[in-house]
């Protein structure tokens, strides 16, 4: 249980974005190379309980989740970014399933733990993709360097980048007014779920996550164009 | 406010399927009089003519498998 009091994050207690450009996500990597066992270990049984916290309705588990997925999801990229040729790109999808194996083991899980999983797993790749893009926005407006990002982002236009952090800041706003349907948006979005996959998670028909994912997208957009 | 939100979804969400002729007046139909409504609403339906593929690409620096 310790990793999770780690401080990363006061943004994160506050369900806010990390905004400090802490360590490098290609450094966690190696930490992940020399004791991944172990650390497998842990925190599977970790997730496990939490996942049983959050079932017996602890409130605060629900955030202890999302920082260890985060931190897992983290480490997970760091090490495939590194292992593979410059420009490769990050694949949620595969990258979200992994971490789940990875956390909870491969039993079937129960149909609770699975969107509590999922959820933190969208909330933990939105906030990776996000970090990112606010550095590569910092860095290309003079920002200080902390260290040459060893990553395959660099092939992204910026265009893109600002895209994502105007798409993020309107999802912020839409989720205050529309929750489940901001959260149709991380799962669609950041985790790259299916229709499918999603309406099974927030427990609806693929036609109404259809439904929802049109207005959200419309709404996304008239928001950042009316800015 | 809840209440408010929601029906933002769902008059959107039931103008798509009527034919765009019959949308103006579904809406002043529909919103009877609630202004701030129609007007949110005829907005959404205006940006979801201009989607295209918004969204629907997977974020810069990720792909689908």
């Amino acid at each position: 249980m310790k990793r999770i009091e780690q401080p990363y994050h006061a943004a994160a207690a506050h369900g806010g974005l990390c905004l400090a450009d802490h360590e490098n996500i290609s450094g966690a990597g190696q930490v992940d190379e020399l004791c991944s066992a172990s650390l497998q270990a842990s925190t599977m049984s970790d997730a496990t309980v939490m996942l049983a916290a959050i079932g017996a309705g602890d409130s605060k588990a629900a955030e202890q989740l999302l920082v260890l997925v985060y931190d897992e999801l983290r480490r997970l990229a760091a090490s495939k970014l590194s292992r593979e040729a410059p420009g490769q790109t990050l694949q949620p999808t595969a990258l979200v399933h992994e971490a789940w194996l990875r956390l909870v083991g491969d039993k079937t899980p129960a149909f609770n733990d699975r969107e509590h999983i999922f959820r933190a797993s969208a909330e933990a790749m939105r906030r990776i993709l996000i970090d990112r893009a606010r550095r590569k926005h910092t860095q290309r407006h003079g920002g200080e360097y902390h260290r040459v990002d060893f990553e395959g982002f660099d092939l992204a236009a910026p265009a893109a980048d600002d895209q994502l952090l105007a798409v993020n800041e309107a999802l912020d706003k839409f989720a205050i007014e529309h929750p489940i349907q901001a959260e149709l948006v991380k799962l669609r979005y950041f985790a790259g779920l299916t229709n499918e996959e999603v309406s099974q998670v927030l427990g609806i028909s693929v036609s109404t996550a259809k439904n929802y994912w049109t207005f959200a997208r419309a709404w996304l957009l008239n928001e950042i164009q009316s800015q | 406010m809840k209440g408010d939100t929601d029906r933002e979804l769902v008059v959107f969400t039931e103008a798509l399927k009527v034919p765009i002729p019959e949308r103006a007046g579904y809406l002043e139909l529909v919103c009877a009089g609630d202004e701030n409504l129609r007007h949110k609403v005829e907005a959404l339906l205006k940006a979801h003519d201009r989607l295209g593929r918004f969204l629907e690409e997977p974020p810069p620096g990720t792909s689908m498998e």
